[in-house]
């Protein structure tokens, strides 16, 4: 086998040359629509870069609007409380009835009123209240922001009876208080730059991985030209393959520039696991979901219909698949229908490679559902184009 | 300006249109599809948070506080673990998103009235998850831990349990929610949808409905009719326009009686609010075909230029006034966002044109500046 290559092994040479030259074909199809390549590195450079910037999932800065009956030392410092990053002071009014319609108007999202005689009733321990409205047109911005001011009202409170009453006897060390101590792991600062630019970077990959082979598959078939690839001695498992290498060539050295060139640099994006694994294991979804795009092509026609067709799949993937939402809160026929959704296995993967440092023994769970599911919809795709084209 | 050509144009598409059955049927199909599963699937309460509890102390007092997030609608409890360590696996698998740590002597230390800590573990890969799922650890912590200061100062001072409540707790805040008394995120995603879907899919018909004259050169048709640019834009663009319009009135009329989402406002101003916004989302479609050739192409980059700034900066799901300065401005170059404002200020706060004129301009400085630069870079003769 090895001095002299038998008729086998030559075979085996030239099935992998015709496969390495259709790669080649199609990448050369890909690299001349400049507005494609355009687009495809703006998405891994600057896009990531931006969105990792700019978003925050968390409460921040929602709009602050006071109306202070009391004006005393104590009102003025619990207002002083609601502050940055959560809070932002937008105005203080004097008429009550002028905060809906600012709420109404979307110009403060939340509302604070001190009655009069707070400072008095908290002076002489009487009971008093303050009231806040919630915007809540956004609903987990609205108990969000509840939340927050909850804690900031309530510490206020305690610390200005701490303060009157003296060390006396209900000093804190006399006091059977829970203390909460928490601990986030895996991303102690709660760094949204993390989360956001690995997200934007998976829905980048999802996106030109599902798209390019479909639409590159459909086109062959639109144009006619297919019908020249299988006059040829290319079998169908080769035309259709060497698509999604193609791409996934291509997409693997995008992920590798937005990884190396802006997460990790410019965000500090911890790579605690093993790099290969995480390139591994990206290869594999992506051949998962160009499996998806093509068994898409192969029920479809046209570019237009492929398109709807994917765009159909793509965004429940997109939103769907915890990088939005997280996956528990969903109803369960929800969950079911998202175990199809190969970037759902994908988010745990990059998160756990990423942030957790887990290797293959914790994953593979989501790493045999995902490649149980890329060869499905593979087959699936192979099967129909046969039956379609011999 | 000739209204007939525009009529044939019109129609023209629009038979094209109808023959693709498969398109077709996916045009209209697709936002039914999309707002069943997003209207059920986008919940962003955070419930069911999946923790599990090291309880080194088990005693009842112990067990009484376990007791108050096992009962809690926002976890889930998974379980109870011997030691740290296994926590850490837990969590490490994503089995779990946070542990409860009840140190020993817990009651002892608490029936002796001193301070206990109670230390919680939390996955911190998702944010939002995170933030939300501290706040209620906090909020169920200082719950329990005010029942028992008021029941030790009620003890120890012999007064009454009401009196000492007002002791520990001299501030109460009153919330009161607005527009979404019950805080569901389905009232807020739902009529977001509508936003999503119109902002997503006309783009992508009218893009792929021009391309593809281009890229099967059937448009060498029109550049040797008598048809002028003004005309075959406009009859071009009629039959795209007339399919989302329908969407949005089926998108309402779902979002209304389907998920019973409150429709506060009026629903003739927010129906011309949304064909402007129909409007100006094809005029994207009409911007992205001018820049390809292929339908590749036109697809990728509605994908990129449509999909997902709406998923960001549309106020969809994070608010606008919470991105950073340089996202915001972003967030205001997409007629997503104004619309956002509109669907929800129509659907929830009942406010109209006084409030939402604004937004409503904006959308339409948006369609005519989109159209204004077809219509300048849409050429009768292809370049060579």
């Amino acid at each position: 086998m090895t001095s002299a290559p038998g008729p086998g092994s030559q075979r085996a040479a030239i099935w992998w040359r015709r496969l390495a030259v259709m790669t080649r074909k199609e990448m050369l199809q890909l690299f001349r629509d400049v507005p494609i390549v355009a687009f495809l590195v703006y998405s891994f450079t600057l896009a990531v870069f931006i969105t990792g910037n700019g978003i925050r999932s968390q409460l921040h800065n929602a709009s602050l609007l006071v109306h202070d009956a009391d004006h005393s030392v104590s009102s003025r410092e619990l207002i002083h409380r609601f502050q940055a990053p959560f809070f932002r002071l937008e105005g203080e009014i004097a008429d009550p009835q002028e905060g809906l319609r600012w709420l109404d108007r979307g110009k403060a999202m939340v509302f604070l009123e001190i009655p009069p005689r707070f400072h008095e009733q908290l002076m002489t321990g009487e009971p008093t209240a303050v009231q806040l409205l919630v915007d809540t047109t956004n609903s987990p911005q609205g108990l969000s922001a509840a939340g927050y001011a909850a804690q900031i009202v309530e510490r206020f409170g305690q610390e200005t009876v701490q303060a009157n009453v003296g060390s006396s006897e209900e000093s804190s060390q006399n006091l059977p208080i829970i203390v909460s101590d928490h601990r986030v792991w895996y991303n102690q600062d709660q760094n949204d730059t993390w989360f956001e630019s690995i997200s934007h970077l998976l829905r980048q990959i999802t996106i030109f991985a599902i798209l390019l082979p479909a639409a590159a598959l459909v086109r062959e078939k639109e144009r006619g030209t297919v019908e020249q690839l299988l006059v040829s001695p290319l079998t169908p498992f080769q035309i259709m393959i060497s698509k999604v290498l193609a791409m996934t060539v291509v997409i693997l050295c995008a992920t590798a520039v937005s990884l190396f060139g802006i997460m990790q640099p410019v965000f500090g994006v911890p790579i605690k696991g093993s790099i290969v694994l995480f390139f591994s294991l990206t290869a594999l979804f992506v051949f998962t979901t160009a499996g998806m795009g093509l068994a898409a092509a192969t029920l479809t026609r046209n570019q237009a219909q492929v398109g709807m067709m994917t765009l159909l799949v793509v965004a429940p993937m997109l939103l769907l698949s915890g990088l939005t939402t997280p996956m528990e809160v969903m109803p369960a026929w929800v969950r079911h229908l998202m175990a199809l959704s190969p970037l759902r296995y994908y988010v745990e993967i990059t998160h756990g490679i990423l942030l957790k440092g887990a290797g293959s023994s914790t994953l593979w769970d989501s790493v045999l559902a995902m490649a149980l599911l890329g060869g499905a919809l593979f087959g699936f795709g192979m099967w129909r184009f046969r039956r379609q084209f011999e | 300006m000739n209204l007939r050509r525009i009529a044939t144009v019109a129609s023209k598409e629009w038979r094209e249109t109808v023959r693709d059955r498969m398109f077709f049927l996916l045009a209209f199909l697709l936002p039914i599809l999309w707002m069943l599963v997003f209207g059920y699937g986008l919940v962003l309460d955070v419930e069911n948070i999946p923790f599990a509890v090291v309880d080194r102390d088990r005693s009842a007092l112990s067990r009484d506080y376990l007791y108050r997030f096992f009962e809690s609608r926002y976890f889930s409890f998974q379980g109870y673990l011997q030691s740290e360590d296994e926590a850490d696996a837990a969590l490490q698998t994503g089995k779990i998103r946070a542990a409860i740590i009840v140190p020993e002597k817990f009651e002892e230390r608490l029936l002796a009235g001193q301070p206990v800590g109670i230390q919680t573990l939390i996955d911190g890969t998702f944010p939002l998850r995170t933030d939300i799922t501290k706040m209620y650890v906090i909020a169920i912590n200082s719950a329990f831990s005010e029942e028992r200061v008021i029941d030790h100062v009620s003890r120890r001072s012999g007064i009454a349990r009401a009196q000492a409540e007002a002791r520990v707790r001299p501030i109460r805040l009153e919330v009161r929610y607005l527009y979404n008394e019950e805080v569901r995120s389905t009232w807020s995603m739902v009529p977001a949808m509508l936003m999503f879907t119109l902002m997503v899919s006309s783009p992508l018909l009218t893009a792929l409905g021009i391309v593809r004259e281009k890229e099967t050169g059937s448009i060498y048709n029109i550049y040797s009719s008598t048809v002028t640019k003004f005309e075959f834009l406009a009859g071009k663009l009629f039959p795209y326009v007339l399919i989302s319009s329908v969407n949005a009135v089926v998108l309402w009329v779902m979002a209304t009686l389907w998920f019973g989402v409150p429709f506060k406002g009026n629903l003739p101003f927010f129906l011309a609010a949304s064909l402007v916004f129909v409007l100006s989302s094809t005029g994207i479609g009409l911007l992205v075909s001018l820049m390809v050739r292929t339908q590749i192409a036109a697809l990728l980059i509605t994908l990129i230029v449509a999909m997902v700034p709406t998923i960001l900066y549309s106020g969809l799901i994070v608010p606008v006034s919470s991105l950073s300065p340089g996202s915001q401005i972003q967030a205001h170059l997409f007629p997503g966002m104004y619309y956002t404002n509109i669907v929800r200020g129509a659907f929830l706060k009942g406010v109209g044109f006084e409030v939402l004129w604004v937004d409503v301009l904006a959308l339409a400085a948006y369609a005519a500046a989109l159209r204004i630069v077809g219509y300048r870079f849409f050429t009768k003769r292809p370049r060579s």
